[in-house]
């Protein structure tokens, strides 16, 4: 179905099809849990495994699945993963399991992944689905990295626990308290639309 | 095959492999996962009640547990109770130590805690509060400084600093503190915190 290139699939989710700059989805967690980086980056890489393997099943399955309970097949075959993903945080790294709390199971209703499945998974062989997650995936963890380095760096100082910033520095405490979240998407967004606009002008 | 039937096949064939794969993946990892949950409580007492070489759980309600500490002759050196209350944004649990007798606090500990970052959040650092709870006499009931004071020698025999800005915060693992005491010396009055549950180890 899709023209692209095996290249171009991959390359538009970290920026033409972003899913947190340019679609705006996966909000919940975006918002929710950069306030540290080693938290964002967990969150991204829980949220890519689910995502990847997703996607891996619901396009080699797709034939069989009737379209009347394609949402519910997906739905089942995704919280399966993120089962598996909680699970598994909870066994071998308990600290951020622990301090992401229910924000690990919650990934079952991040719109990036039933979205893939929807518009792209269900209409494509599995290798491009497997490329499109990747893409997806990158693109997902890259926009929580930034956000949650912004957030930590400004917010505390640090940046993945380390101090980073002198003694001159007086942490933004607001940074890591929700309205820093907001605050920080918010510009990000805006300096998002305004690459876009320039890059489409000049084009 | 009509649709229906189809659609039937494939949803409980989808369920069937999904619960088959997350039986194997519960069976895998749960033991694991109990252990982590142990080896954090076991940490945490013994952090509390230093020297502790077992430990076992001797009695448990809603929102406390007391743990007994006991050294390597199995004579008891300590209580840990585990006790949660409302703090300022949600519930804030805490592991407290004491001597045998119920009249100085080893130390405290925040286990769980949702306060606002940066003020009330700041019950869980040792500099700005932890610390004044170290061998603190508990044989009275323990006070509130406000304002809070820059050192541990401006502080009341029995009074504890306030963190600053994070009133709320403080009184409540205080009052949590002060109430988790008082049920523990009930208790053993009452003679519940005899030794013959089971181990923790």
């Amino acid at each position: 179905m899709s023209t692209r290139s095996i290249g171009q699939e991959f390359v538009k989710g970290l920026w033409d099809d972003n899913p947190v700059f340019r679609q705006l989805l996966g909000l919940c967690p975006t918002l929710a849990v950069t306030g540290w980086v080693i938290n964002g980056l967990a969150m991204g890489l829980a949220t890519s495994f689910v995502l990847i393997f997703s996607s891996l099943v619901v396009s080699s399955i797709k034939k069989f699945i009737p379209n009347q309970v394609r949402i519910a097949s997906y739905i089942v075959i995704i919280a399966t993963f993120v089962t598996i993903a909680d699970r598994f945080m909870a066994a071998f790294f308990p600290l951020i399991s622990k301090s992401l709390g229910p924000y690990i199971p919650l990934i079952v209703v991040n719109c990036i992944i039933l979205g893939r499945q929807e518009a792209f998974s269900s209409k494509n062989s599995v290798g491009r689905s497997f490329i499109d997650a990747l893409g997806m995936s990158s693109g997902f963890v890259l926009a929580l990295l930034i956000l949650s380095s912004i957030r930590e760096v400004l917010g505390v100082g640090t940046f993945l626990g380390l101090q980073v910033m002198g003694t001159w520095f007086k942490p933004w405490i607001i940074m890591i308290l929700p309205p820093g979240a907001f605050l920080t998407l918010g510009i990000l967004l805006g300096i998002a639309l305004h690459i876009e606009r320039k890059t489409k002008a000049r084009k | 095959m009509s649709l229906s039937a189809r659609m039937i096949i494939v949803l409980t064939f989808v369920g069937l492999l999904s619960g088959s794969f997350l039986a194997t993946v519960d069976l895998l990892t749960k033991e694991r996962i109990e252990l982590n949950r142990q080896r954090e409580i076991e940490e945490a007492i013994l952090q509390v009640v230093p020297g502790t070489h077992s430990s076992q759980k001797l009695y448990e309600e809603k929102d406390l547990t007391v743990y007994g500490g006991k050294d390597k002759k199995g004579i008891l050196i300590g209580f840990a109770i585990q006790a949660s209350g409302i703090g300022f944004q949600g519930k804030i649990t805490l592991l407290l130590g004491t001597n045998p007798s119920i009249k100085k606090i080893n130390s405290l500990k925040v286990i769980d805690q949702k306060e606002t970052p940066g003020l009330g959040a700041k019950i869980n650092d040792r500099e700005s509060f932890l610390k004044f709870w170290d061998n603190k006499d508990c044989s009275n009931l323990l006070t509130l400084r406000k304002p809070a004071v820059k050192t541990q020698e401006e502080l009341g025999y029995s009074e504890i600093n306030t963190v600053t800005g994070a009133t709320i915060s403080s009184e409540a693992v205080l009052n949590l503190v002060n109430s988790s005491l008082n049920r523990l010396r009930q208790l053993e009055k009452e003679g519940e915190l005899s030794s013959e549950e089971q181990d923790v180890n």
